[in-house]
């Protein structure tokens, strides 16, 4: 039997939930490495602040009429409906974007602390060297990129997300969830100079 | 109650996970971690192709055959031959440069040996994130002792801050793979060059290795891996792509057939 095939509209912008800033949750937590600074919030811990919960709902508001909508084209066999997926989830980002906007504009965001971008260390890796610049504004890490990378191999790392990274990042804006699955690359020499990073910004 | 978190660096990132046990103390989840590095510790040495001595090389450079090694390269080996059958050759780890190259589905693979660890010591409630790649056990016991899943965010590759989309797993893996605006890390066994099927694609299901492999094969079918992903023998798991164009999603498997129920 062939299973139906939702087609979940919007466009990934329109899907999006916006983050609220709310203080980290550090619970109880014991770590095994080195690797400084407060641990994620364990699990979706529940939040005195608005709820980030309540703002996950919305944002999954177009997934549900996206799926009324596709109901035609999910009784077909996956097999054919397989090309007609662009289209219709195409045509669903007008309904996905008040809900982007709704929720942007409910996202407080206060929060004093470091500001500023932190090198880390060139580290010589077999391929190469890999050096990591974390930029940090108001405590949270905001972004992270390759200042180095082995040659020809740049765009490699230039995009590079350590999930750590952004489960820590996240847990501490108050998403209300206790995981974070994303594309990764991994790398000693990305890590252990991103490790440095955070040490020299205090995080 | 005892509620612990632990990082573990190792595979050339962090292997996080969340521990929450109704009968062990914390020196006895201690100890279920020293196990439990001791196993990480010696995956990165027979997996990493990084590592010129690791089993793994030595296969790769043809120095020694699959039939005498452990049973859990055996186990890999099968398991990644299960997830090239599946998934009609998009996930191909002997397709790569240099040889049989198992990264795509060893992180997933070892993630759920992690859970199994743990659980076996007495923890009930574990969340294992392997760079991504995550398995869960026992759902999450929340402070006031009420069971929920665990929610597990799906990011935007484009924007690492932004969650695109909640899962919620009571037991099981989660799997994403994805492309970033100027990189991208899967090669296409069929043509080998860069896959470019979709952005982003997500795997749920019950073994952690294959929702590592499958995510990697979506990958690199894109809106084609909705063909395979329907048969028989998918029917546990789901599927989640983000469209490389337009950045619409599809999605397949139980996880949305649920969704449609409950409208």
């Amino acid at each position: 039997m062939k299973r139906a095939l939702l087609i979940v509209g919007g466009t990934v912008g329109g899907l999006g939930a916006v983050l609220s800033i709310t203080p980290p949750q550090i619970t109880s937590s014991s770590s095994v490495s080195s690797l400084p600074g407060a641990m994620p919030a364990l699990g979706g811990a529940k939040q005195n602040a608005p709820t980030p919960t309540a703002k996950a709902t919305q944002s999954s508001a177009p997934t549900t009429a996206a799926t009324k909508k596709a109901t035609p084209s999910a009784k077909a066999s996956a097999q054919s409906s397989a090309s007609a997926t662009a289209a219709p989830a195409q045509s669903q980002s007008a309904t996905a974007t008040p809900v982007q906007t709704q929720a942007a504009a409910s996202a407080p965001a206060t929060k004093s602390g470091v500001s500023g971008t932190f090198t880390g260390s060139a580290v010589d890796v077999s391929y190469g060297i890999v050096q990591v610049k974390i930029t940090v504004a108001n405590g949270q890490i905001t972004d992270a990129q390759a200042v180095q990378a082995p040659n020809g191999r740049n765009d490699r790392y230039t995009q590079m997300a350590v999930p750590i990274l952004r489960q820590r990042t996240l847990a501490a804006q108050g998403a209300n969830i206790s995981g974070v699955s994303g594309a990764s690359y991994t790398s000693y020499g990305w890590y252990t100079s991103l490790v440095s990073a955070l040490k020299q910004a205090g995080l | 109650m005892v509620r612990e978190q632990y990082e573990i660096e190792v595979w050339g990132t962090v292997l996080y996970i969340a521990a929450i046990s109704t009968s062990l103390d914390k020196a006895a989840i201690d100890v279920a971690i020293e196990e439990v590095k001791k196993f990480v510790f010696d995956v990165d040495e027979v997996f990493s192709t990084y590592k010129n001595q690791s089993v793994i090389s030595q296969l790769r450079r043809g120095e020694i055959e699959i039939g005498g090694c452990s049973d859990d390269v055996i186990e890999v080996w099968n398991g990644c031959n299960e997830a090239l059958q599946l998934s009609g050759g998009a996930f191909d780890p002997w397709a790569v440069a240099g040889g049989f190259d198992p990264s795509g589905y060893v992180k997933g693979w070892a993630a759920d040996r992690v859970a199994d660890i743990l659980v076996q010591a007495g923890v009930q409630h574990v969340q294992v994130n392997a760079a991504g790649d995550l398995t869960l056990r026992g759902g999450y016991l929340n402070k006031e002792g009420v069971l929920e899943p665990w929610k597990i965010g799906v990011v935007n590759p484009d924007n690492r801050q932004e969650v695109l989309r909640v899962f919620e797993i009571f037991d099981g893996a989660i799997a994403t793979s994805g492309t970033y605006e100027r990189g991208a890390h899967i090669i296409d066994p069929f043509s080998g060059v860069i896959a470019i099927g979709a952005k982003s694609a997500t795997v749920i299901g019950p073994d952690g290795g294959l929702t590592d492999a499958l995510a990697t094969a979506l990958m690199v079918s894109g809106d084609d891996g909705a063909q395979w992903f329907g048969q028989e023998e998918l029917s546990e798991y789901s599927a989640w792509c983000i469209d490389r164009n337009d950045g619409g999603a599809w999605g397949v498997g139980p996880v949305f057939a649920d969704e449609i129920a409950r409208q």
